[in-house]
């Protein structure tokens, strides 16, 4: 192979990877760069590590990054919601194709639209505390969105509710791909449906549900504000119950006039979800290997 | 032969070419004044449409009316009003006029020199008459022409008074008749105040109000931040304390904290809250909704300073980039919409005052919007002092200490103690801007 030949597909891509990187590269490299320096309007002076420090320092920051840890809870939630629902759908229970189009709306809806939904619904003399109510259960009847101690919990029901959905469409896609004489043979021995649950679907889901897993993840850390953003007023509030590191940063930017504190904490971020990608992509592998064994 | 193109110019017809330009050039010189400012195009980046509809209309009408220059508008989006001027004026293309909102939301792009002083640009009479507020003062100059006010008053619900056998025509004026009303309202199963906190607004009114009521000038509130003065004074936490004591007596409204400003509003008239905080631009609405049955008040007195007890009024406004091509012509646009026929234009469209007191108000049909304009427009009246706080200080402890003592989980005292720790983080973060402030007390404790 002559060495223009070997160099032909990197020219080829060459276009493409340059325009990659001046899309992504650049922002990030001005990111790093206004972290290092006190920022006013659209430049400053080099201050070194002094935005780290500030933002290390201060108690807000270190209670965003709590209420991002906390959202992780959710995920072995979503991760159970997703698989009950999906062998529920994989068993063919009457209906199964149109629930399979129902259970996924809530993830083609965009977010602030479900968000102001659900808003209204929780609202302390909104619908759901209405029902409860109703049901004479008022001691249920919590100020789900006006309480510091419930909005949190709040978000986070939000949050199931629609990205379990795409938990369910992964699941149900993986298991429409199992073999299914397998499972007959199983349900002709006797084994009852939890039996075939634990013992012959999930042992072959493990790839599936640890990307859906490292998806979630990354989600949690860096991809919630659409949903604190709406149920937090705008605010992260009450008081500062749902602020995440995403609204922290949007704070710093764009409401306090302090791009250098938004970098460094961006800066920060970026790089832990960067460490996220890493598994990320041992599981895509090993879902691809559990595929191939099949 | 090749066929000749239209492009394909000679040297001698260049040189006809430029010599016809040079000589069109030099006649236009020639031409009168307004002939030549017909060439002039000024862009006007403004905003308020958003909150008082009907602006779009004014700002077409002025345009259209205008024959001295070129204006060019463009509606800001909400979220970028400030950010989208300071990166456009940093970079040297900001517009030749920007709608500016009050106090420290204008004051950062003063400190940054992306303003023009317009003292010596704007006829001071139109200046004065426009009332920019104190809050455009720096260094012995102002930044703005004031285009639309907002007063910020309370409302009451005059049918649910009577209900209760209050004087529907002399709401609570102390803190103490502010309480007796109260609970008579509360014994009679009304909710007697509140509104909706939870987009954090109801927070920043309640400041406005309540902060003043201590204070002998705003200067004092900057001094809070600067750490001259210290909130965890008692003096300067007292607004806090009594906002507590509302909630602790059960005076607020159960939904207020799962509610959001406007629709918290909406109860007075509805007649399912005695008492609120409003905007004066909501009044001729909610008069409507409530059939002339809402009455305008200044929140009731507790504190000792010399703001205490004074009507409240906010000012939107209007400036001159440093920017701008031609200043002078830029501010002669500025007093045209200050004329007597763009002012009748502006209520003509929007149904709301502009900010000028020469405006003509006997056109204010209504006797209660007309009292409150004499009231909040035309007699004594102070500036908002939460246009003052820094960013970092409204989003970090204004916001969040009210939506906090209102869900009964702070106290008036920690809210001081917050509000110090909050004002002491700030200016670890922006040394630079502590040095501005500092300038700034001295013009905001002159006025």
């Amino acid at each position: 192979m002559t060495r223009t030949s070997r160099l032909t597909p990197y020219l080829y891509v060459a276009p493409l990877v340059l325009l990659i990187a001046f899309v992504f590269g650049y922002p990030l490299v001005r990111i790093f760069e206004f972290s290092f320096k006190m920022v006013r309007g659209i430049d400053g002076p080099w201050i070194g590590f002094r935005n780290y420090q500030l933002v290390l320092g201060q108690d807000l920051f270190w209670e965003s990054v709590l209420h991002n840890v906390q959202l992780l809870l959710a995920i072995p939630v979503m991760v159970i919601v997703s698989l009950l629902v999906a062998i529920l759908l994989y068993e063919r229970v009457a209906g199964w194709k149109l629930y399979r189009i129902i259970v996924f709306v809530p993830f083609v809806l965009a977010i602030p639209i479900i968000a102001v939904v659900m808003k209204r619904m929780f609202q302390f003399s909104g619908p759901v505390n209405e029902v409860l109510r109703w049901l004479s259960l008022d001691f249920m009847a919590l100020d789900w969105i006006g309480s510091s101690d419930v909005a949190l919990w709040t978000v986070m029901i939000l949050i199931i509710w629609r990205e379990s959905a795409l938990g369910i469409i992964l699941f149900l896609a993986r298991m429409m791909s199992l073999d299914e004489s397998v499972i007959e043979a199983a349900k002709l021995e006797g084994a009852n449906w939890w039996q075939r649950a634990r013992y012959i679907i999930l042992p072959q889901m493990r790839g599936v549900i640890e990307f859906f897993v490292v998806v979630s993840t990354i989600t949690m850390l860096s991809a919630v504000f659409a949903y604190v953003y709406v149920i937090g007023g705008g605010r992260g509030g009450p008081g500062t119950a749902t602020v995440v590191v995403e609204f922290y940063i949007f704070n710093a930017l764009i409401r306090t006039s302090l791009p250098g504190i938004a970098s460094a904490a961006s800066v920060m971020l970026f790089l832990v979800s960067v460490a996220l990608i890493f598994p990320l992509f041992r599981a895509r592998r090993r879902a691809a290997q559990d595929e191939a064994t099949r | 032969m090749t066929e000749k193109k239209a492009w394909d110019l000679s040297r001698r017809e260049l040189m006809k070419m430029g010599l016809a330009l040079g000589a069109g050039s030099a006649l236009g010189g020639m031409l009168p004044g307004s002939a030549r400012a017909q060439q002039l195009t000024m862009d006007w980046w403004w905003w308020g449409e958003q909150e008082l509809p009907g602006l779009q209309k004014v700002v077409d009408g002025a345009v259209a009316a205008y024959k001295e220059a070129t204006i060019k508008p463009m509606l800001q989006d909400t979220a970028v009003v400030i950010s989208q001027f300071q990166t456009a004026a940093a970079a040297g293309n900001a517009p030749d006029i920007q709608y500016l909102w009050n106090g420290i939301y204008h004051m950062e792009s003063v400190w940054f020199g992306y303003l023009k002083g317009l003292k010596e640009l704007i006829k001071p009479e139109i200046l004065t008459a426009s009332t920019p507020t104190a809050l455009s003062n720096f260094g012995g100059d102002t930044y703005r022409v004031g285009w639309y006010p907002l007063p910020m008053l309370w409302i009451y619900n005059k049918k649910l008074f009577e209900q209760v056998k209050l004087d529907p025509n002399a709401p609570p004026k102390t803190w103490d008749e502010l309480l007796v009303a109260c609970e008579a309202l509360k014994t009679a199963g009304i909710e007697p105040l509140g509104g909706g906190i939870q987009d954090g607004y109801w927070s920043e009114w309640y400041i406005s109000h309540a902060l003043p009521q201590n204070l002998d000038t705003v200067g004092e509130a900057v001094e809070l931040f600067i750490g001259d003065k210290d909130f965890r004074d008692p003096k300067y936490h007292e607004h806090w304390t009594k906002l507590e004591e509302l909630k602790t007596k059960g005076y607020l409204n159960a939904d207020m904290s799962s509610l959001e400003l406007y629709p918290g509003i909406d109860l007075v008239p509805a007649g399912k809250l005695a008492m609120g905080q409003s905007i004066g631009t909501r009044l001729p609405a909610d008069l409507k909704t409530a059939n002339g049955e809402i009455g305008v008040m200044v929140m009731p007195v507790f504190g000792k300073g010399k703001l205490a007890g004074t009507p409240l009024l906010d000012v939107q406004g209007l400036g001159i980039s440093s920017n701008a091509e031609d200043p002078k012509a830029a501010a002669a646009f500025l007093e045209f919409l200050n004329s007597p026929e763009q002012l009748k234009a502006f209520w003509d469209a929007t149904g709301w005052i502009p900010s000028n007191t020469t405006f003509d108000s006997s056109v204010i049909t209504d006797a209660t919007v007309r009292s409150m304009w004499e009231t909040w427009g035309l007699g004594k009246n102070i500036s908002n002092v939460t246009n003052v706080m820094p960013g970092q200080f409204y989003e970090r402890a204004a916001i969040p200490t009210g939506q906090q003592i209102v869900q009964g989980s702070m106290t008036g005292e920690q809210a001081g103690e917050l509000a110090a720790n909050t004002a002491k983080e700030w200016r670890e973060f922006n040394p630079d801007l502590v040095e501005n402030y500092q300038k700034w007390v001295v013009d905001l404790s002159a006025s």
